[in-house]
């Protein structure tokens, strides 16, 4: 893929692994490709805490899904769906550890005139963003319904995933965001 | 009086919240407070210390490089592993590249904001934009054609409603000084700064294999295969490509980011008289030239103190310790004493208010942050340590900048301990980095043609080749200031690890003797107009560059708000 390739569609999963719920995110799409065959034009990637360095593969998107932890409404592990001019303001004020990077990244793209068509947020209620490795229960019990929000939101996109065959052995390999800008 | 507090929102390294003390307009007292434990030290404890990397370099999901430098250098030291000369070389090369983005992505995009009036902006001509732009620089985007576009596309964004990174912000404030053309020059170099950030970026990709979390280090030097003829390697062609890379890097450096931040600089020459601080500055050193413990560094290490800049003394780390009596820890011999990091202890015990609170007790432990010392004294580190030191250890390239910047402003050396000479030190760094990485593409394309292409000392690999118990440090100048990591390597497995990061140093509370941390210090006396809208404070936070985003809330004494604005 070369940097100018358009993406017809993102999948973002965001936040810090080290900081317990906030890698939420993150666990849910780990959790996608271990389980999930995605179809052409699906690209899920670990953006971690990225922020402001994601914006060469947001701005080529035409759809974003956000996987993310999210303050919102509800106990720990609720789930939470966002989507069009609501996003940006919830990256502002409820998104946890990593928000102001995921702000400067859809304002960036916003600025230079490149905001995707479509964006989508599916986050889940953290119970603690503290510095810890895993999520507390509640929110490790949400994953597996977060990564099902995930393959509906591709299905209602029009770009269904498919059960992997295989989901034992070794796992297998999740492209880093970085390695997808092209280099 | 009226009693100001700057609260957190963020927690990408730990939240940061300032109270301050204001009276007749003027800041009188300040507190520095991270309201966030940060325990990775225990995480560590009993890893692999080869994999300690790994884990400290997610300690920031911002400055990633910065933590995995430091911690194979600590593990290096402690287990006695030497990398090769393009091991050293690589890292520089990912060191100063992470140093000119992060200094760039600061003046931009979290500093700018404090200086520059966004909607001011949509006032100027575009045509007398074009011709101040060409007065301060060569740079080709500088027509009135390309400022008319700028303009519209900010008039269309305001017009949407949607300010995004513009929306939190004290527009209009009486501080703004800038006029509109100025404030059109700088938004566009805003969103210039945001297309040049994502072409640098790939330097890190190329280096690093990824970015911001990096998987070519290794200790005893890097994962990065060298080979001038490998498809798989740092090749010919990646050499091309980084040399390309660093010109252009060079290019927007020398002509957008330093012409901008003198002309912003020129009206602002009052902010040369606020924020001076603790006055001692520390600094590591970085960038070796050589292999080896001992190894000169381009950017020299160093200790100057109460401002003094006829001599540096050498910096030596048996003079580090940390305090606690203002930080919510416990150490086995009581608080008030001083622990160097090597025998450091992490106990957390919060005495703090139950969140959500109106004031700290500031008489009490107040912070998160420990209180680091040099020989008992508060230091400063940083972009501004480091030019200083480097200015009076009599650094030729640093020298001719210094004294360019500070005769373009009419202004002494004294103006340069200051909340503006720290955003002119960062400049000025970035411009004498940017000038020399492209030194180190050299020396790595001239190993690989005389066919040295040794990227990693394999000998300390094998846990079975390293001492019973060792200890080692690692230091790195972090684009934000000194860090430090300290680990005890015991049977194989981290037995202890300290860090002492960069914004410790700055952000830290009082220490048992009462004497103020350096953002304590660099508040007093900052103006602040309006208590409601404490833009100057945040000038003078920002221009250390903190790690920690803010919220600013205002309250009375009697800790009733009176106004909340969320500020980057």
């Amino acid at each position: 893929m070369t940097t100018a390739d358009r993406i017809p569609l993102l999948v973002l999963g965001l936040g810090n692994v080290l900081c317990e719920d906030d890698g939420a995110g993150v666990a849910a799409l780990h959790q996608l490709h271990r389980e999930w065959d995605l179809p052409d034009g699906v690209l899920a990637l670990d953006g971690g805490t990225l922020g402001l360095a994601l914006l060469p593969l947001v701005e080529r998107a035409e759809i974003v899904v956000l996987v993310d932890a999210i303050r919102g409404d509800g106990p720990p592990g609720t789930r939470l769906r966002i989507e069009g001019a609501d996003v940006a303001p919830a990256v502002y004020e409820r998104l946890s550890p990593h928000q102001i990077g995921v702000a400067d990244l859809l304002g960036g793209a916003a600025l230079l005139g490149r905001y995707p068509a479509t964006v989508v947020l599916l986050g889940v209620v953290p119970a603690s963003t503290d510095l810890g490795l895993g999520c507390t229960p509640d929110v490790a019990a949400a994953i597996p319904g977060l990564v099902d929000d995930v393959v509906a939101e591709l299905a209602a996109l029009g770009r269904p995933a498919t059960r992997a065959s295989v989901t034992t052995g070794p796992p297998r390999r999740v492209d880093d965001a970085a390695l997808a800008l092209g280099l | 009086m009226t009693h100001v507090v700057v609260d957190p929102v963020t927690r990408i390294e730990g939240h940061l919240r300032i109270e301050a003390e204001i009276e007749a307009g003027q800041v009188t007292s300040a507190w520095s407070s991270s309201t966030m434990f940060r325990g990775i030290e225990l995480i560590l404890q009993g890893r692999d210390p080869r994999d300690a990397w790994a884990f400290t370099q997610r300690i920031c999901g911002v400055c990633t490089t910065v933590h995995a430098i430091a911690s194979v250098r600590a593990v290096e030291d402690a287990i006695g592993a030497t990398p090769p000369p393009n091991a050293r070389v690589l890292r520089n090369l990912i060191m100063a590249a992470q140093c000119v983005q992060d200094h760039v992505i600061h003046f931009y995009h979290l500093h700018a904001l404090d200086w520059v009036d966004v909607v001011s902006a949509l006032s100027a001509d575009p045509a007398a934009t074009a011709t101040l732009a060409q007065s301060i620089s060569d740079w080709p985007e500088s027509s009135p054609t390309y400022f008319t576009g700028v303009k519209a596309r900010l008039q269309a964004f305001v017009d949407r409603g949607q300010l995004g990174p513009f929306g939190n912000a004290y527009w209009g404030h009486a501080a703004y000084r800038l006029p509109p053309e100025a404030n059109l020059l700088a938004v566009a170099h805003y969103l210039a700064a945001l297309e040049w950030q994502r072409d640098f970026i790939k330097l890190h990709a190329i280096l690093g294999g990824k970015n911001p979390h990096l998987q070519s280090f290794l200790v005893g030097g890097m994962a990065t295969p060298v080979d001038p003829n490998s498809q798989a390697a740092l090749n010919i062609h990646t050499i091309a490509a980084l040399r390309s890379l660093i010109a252009r890097a060079k290019d927007f450096v020398t002509k957008v980011y330093l012409p901008d931040l003198l002309a912003i600089a020129s009206f602002y020459k009052d902010w040369a008289g606020y924020g001076a601080g603790v006055g001692n500055y520390l600094v590591y050193g970085e960038y070796p030239m050589t292999e080896g413990k001992n190894a000169p560094k381009y950017i020299p290490s160093g200790v100057i103190r109460n401002r003094d800049l006829s001599k540096v003394e050498a910096f030596d780390d048996s003079k580090i310790t940390e305090q606690i009596k203002h930080s919510w820890y416990k150490y086995d011999g009581g608080d008030d004493q001083g622990l160097h990091p090597a025998v450091g202890e992490t106990h957390p015990t919060y005495t703090g208010p139950k969140p959500p609170y109106d004031l700290l007790d500031t008489s009490a432990k107040y912070s998160w942050l420990k209180s680091p010392r040099y020989d008992g004294q508060p230091m400063e580190v940083g972009p501004l340590a480091r030019m200083l030191v480097a200015y009076v250890s009599g650094h030729e390239r640093v020298k001719e900048l210094v004294g360019g910047a500070l005769g373009a402003l009419g202004v002494g050396p004294e103006a340069l301990f200051s909340t503006l000479g720290r955003v002119a030190a960062r400049g000025i760094e970035t411009q004498v980095l940017v000038e020399k990485i492209s030194d180190w593409v050299d020396e790595l394309a001239d190993n690989m043609g005389r066919g040295d292409l040794r990227i990693h000392d394999s000998d300390r690999w094998d846990p079975s080749s390293w001492p019973k118990d060792s200890s080692g440090a690692g230091f790195h100048e972090a684009p934000r200031g000194a860090l430090g990591h300290w680990v005890h390597v015991k049977d194989g497995k981290i037995a202890r690890y300290q860090c002492v990061v960069p914004s410790t140093w700055n952000a830290g509370p009082r220490d048992a003797a009462e004497q103020a941390g350096p953002y304590e210090s660099a508040l007093l006396g900052t103006p602040v107009v309006d208590p409601e809208q404490p833009l100057e404070i945040l000038r003078t936070v920002h221009s250390f560059d903190p790690c920690m985003a803010c919220g600013v809330h205002v309250v009375d004494t009697k800790g009733r708000e009176l106004a909340r604005v969320k500020v980057r």
